[in-house]
């Protein structure tokens, strides 16, 4: 039982600020994912948490209580790491009894808890190996059930999948959300795989230079991301961008580029005139939105995208058609029975509501 | 048709590389055969002089091997005129008590060097190194001194200091490379598991160095065997004396030198460090290597 807080936590080595103003609340039980690029501060903020580090300024709270001065070993807390952290002198069992004994359990309750926590993690046959003798995905689940073990009330994983294959990632996720259900722990799980962010967390923090951008459901970031950064980094394959002219006639307001032309909606056109210093605004466009069509057909659209082929990459069901422009890039997303080659000059079409405004300076999303 | 090319083409080539091979490992052969004649001659002589009679081991043209071989100066050495027992338990008890002592005290002091963040962590690594760089004999004097006001002069104790005071540095850092190889997140794990730094060191940190600790104590534990000079100068009363320097001490005299019962005695001498360098060489050689990477 925790819920977690963060105010405006710090982080400086020397002259370097690795975290700033980092505020950031964590529900009771609540699945929450850190994702960004490596760099980001995500894995120095989980290990704030987690008492490792200390912060330079600002206060970590679990529940009401400021937990500042509390030493990592009476937090509470148990932490999953990217290459496990298993004592390769002992075996699997004593892996996870080893925190039960610190707490002068009696051996009996803890020899119950232990295999029970195996069972759930199917690792009831390896209870008498050492670390060295398991595959990676094994060791991977003794992790998961050393953290486990304790009941504890906070749960960190720093990118626990990494060190694995594609296929068994997949399937670890799946078991780790299954654990964290069983065991009603605040979980804070480090990633920089966007993927794993999407369908893992209850919510999702974006984080890059060691600044918290956005904090939402998977939804939410998708639909609505407050700035390019979160934009581009959410969703795959990435989204689009490109430079346009803001064009205000009486009735509408158009953005024009050589590779675009959009007319905006009355809300939108409204988001785009906040932006009265100059008449520029940068157009986002998701690879799944856009529709390949012909010239006279994409003219018609309210959104027009157009330009040159500069590489096709097939994916299986459909292939992935990138253009490069003079005023920016963008992907779309095309059926595997239309035949793409490069350098020919296709066109796209698509509807206002499905196409993103942002400023050019700040980076910010422009929103009614 | 590229196949049979491919394979005329083949075939002579492996006899020219076997022919290769086989010149390059004769002249290896050749190499290693020398080295280890030059190196292990005396080792030889030291053997071979050993078994020979007070008679043929003082013959003007020396015998490349006994002719009559004989176990007497062997026996003489236990059963002579000189505590030669003595010797060897001095030299016992004073290595194997340095070689507990400096790794006891060189852990604590090698985990703080390797763990700990503070100021001056590097200074004081490199300072601890400084008495290393120094000729024993600079040594000798000011713990001459030292040891005649803690009144541990002419004691097994005394030397035990000595030599702990030459070991312990080398013990650090090698202790401080084996420390650096055991991963970060085993301890923080640890940590997160509710256990004390000292605990984390003793259960988990000792457990996983432990053949490094055990390489650290076999190599003081030769160097306290071989240090000739400390007992020679802070020792006085000859039955307290170690083996080396009984050796010296004993076998060349004015008018006569023993030297069928020097090379028992030193063939005797050399059995442990004999026994402590084959028991942890393997994980000595990565014990230094991994050492001077460390710490370059």
């Amino acid at each position: 039982m925790a819920a977690i807080s963060l105010r405006d936590i710090e982080k400086r080595y020397d002259d370097v600020v690795a975290l700033a103003n980092c505020n950031l609340d964590i529900a009771d039980r609540e699945f929450i994912v850190l994702v960004g690029p490596s760099g980001s501060g995500k894995t120095t903020l989980l290990r704030i948490i987690a008492g490792l580090e200390q912060a330079s300024a600002g206060d970590v709270y679990f529940g009401d209580a400021c937990v500042n001065d509390i030493d990592v070993g009476d937090r509470d807390i148990a932490m999953v790491f990217q290459n496990y952290g298993l004592y390769p002198h002992m075996s699997v069992y004593d892996n996870m009894a080893f925190g039960l004994r610190r707490r002068k359990m009696v051996a009996a309750d803890i020899d119950r808890q232990v295999r029970s926590t195996a069972k759930m993690l199917n690792i009831e046959a390896l209870l008498d190996r050492r670390p060295r003798q398991l595959s990676g995905g094994q060791r991977q689940r003794v992790a998961l059930g050393r953290a486990i073990v304790r009941n504890p009330a906070v749960f960190l994983l720093d990118e626990p999948l990494s060190n694995l294959d594609a296929h068994l990632r997949v399937q670890m996720r799946a078991e780790i959300l299954k654990v964290h259900r069983a065991v009603s722990a605040t979980a804070v799980y480090v990633t920089h795989d966007q993927v794993e962010a999407l369908t893992m967390g209850d919510r999702i923090a974006v984080m890059n230079d060691g600044r918290i951008h956005q904090v939402g459901t998977p939804d939410e970031l998708y639909d609505a991301p407050v700035d390019r950064f979160v934009a581009s980094f959410i969703g795959t394959p990435t989204m689009g961008f490109v430079l346009c002219r803001v064009n205000r006639s009486v009735d509408s307001v158009e953005l024009v580029a050589d590779c675009a032309h959009v007319r905006l909606t009355a809300a939108q056109s409204a988001a785009a005139q906040k932006r009265t210093g100059d008449d520029r605004v940068i157009l986002g466009v998701r690879p799944e939105s856009l529709l390949l069509m012909s010239e006279s057909d994409a003219q018609q659209c309210d959104v027009m995208l157009r330009g040159a082929v500069e590489a096709v990459e097939m994916l299986g069901a459909e292939q992935l058609v990138h253009v490069v422009a003079s005023d920016g890039s963008f992907s779309a997303r095309v059926p595997r029975d239309r035949s793409v080659t490069i350098d020919e000059h296709v066109w796209f079409g698509t509807a206002t509501r499905d196409v993103y405004l942002f400023d050019e300076d700040t980076g910010l999303a422009l929103r009614a | 048709m590229p196949t049979t090319v491919a394979q005329t083409v083949g075939v002579p080539r492996p006899r020219t590389r076997h022919i290769a091979h086989g010149f390059g490992s004769g002249v290896r052969v050749v190499a290693i055969v020398v080295a280890l004649a030059w190196s292990l001659a005396p080792v030889y002589w030291m053997l071979a002089t050993s078994f020979k009679t007070e008679l043929e081991a003082a013959e003007l043209r020396p015998t490349i091997w006994p002719h009559a071989p004989t176990l007497e100066n062997y026996r003489a050495l236990w059963n002579g005129s000189l505590p030669f027992v003595s010797f060897f338990l001095n030299s016992a008890a004073t290595s194997v008590v340095t070689a507990i002592f400096a790794v006891m005290i060189a852990t604590p002091a090698a985990y703080a060097l390797s763990r700990a963040r503070f100021r001056l962590r590097r200074p004081i690594g490199y300072a601890i190194l400084i008495v290393r760089m120094l000729p024993l004999v600079v040594l000798l004097a000011p713990l001459y001194l030292l040891l005649l006001h803690a009144q541990l002069l002419d004691t097994r104790a005394g030397l035990v200091v000595g030599f702990t005071t030459f070991g312990l540095p080398f013990a650090v850092w090698m202790i401080k490379s084996f420390i650096d190889a055991v991963p970060i997140e085993v301890e923080e794990a640890a940590r997160i598991d509710g256990y004390p730094r000292w605990q984390i060191l003793v259960k988990v940190v000792a457990p996983l160095m432990l053949p490094g600790l055990v390489t650290t104590a076999a190599f003081v534990f030769m160097e306290a065997w071989n240090n000739l000079i400390f007992p020679l100068a802070l020792v006085t009363t000859l039955e307290k004396q170690t083996l080396p320097a009984a050796l010296v001490l004993t076998f060349s005299g004015q008018f006569k030198t023993d030297w069928g019962g020097m090379m028992a005695a030193a063939t005797v001498t050399t059995v442990p460090l004999m026994i402590a360098f084959f028991a942890v060489q393997r994980s000595m050689v990565r014990g230094l290597t991994s050492g001077a990477i460390a710490g370059a």
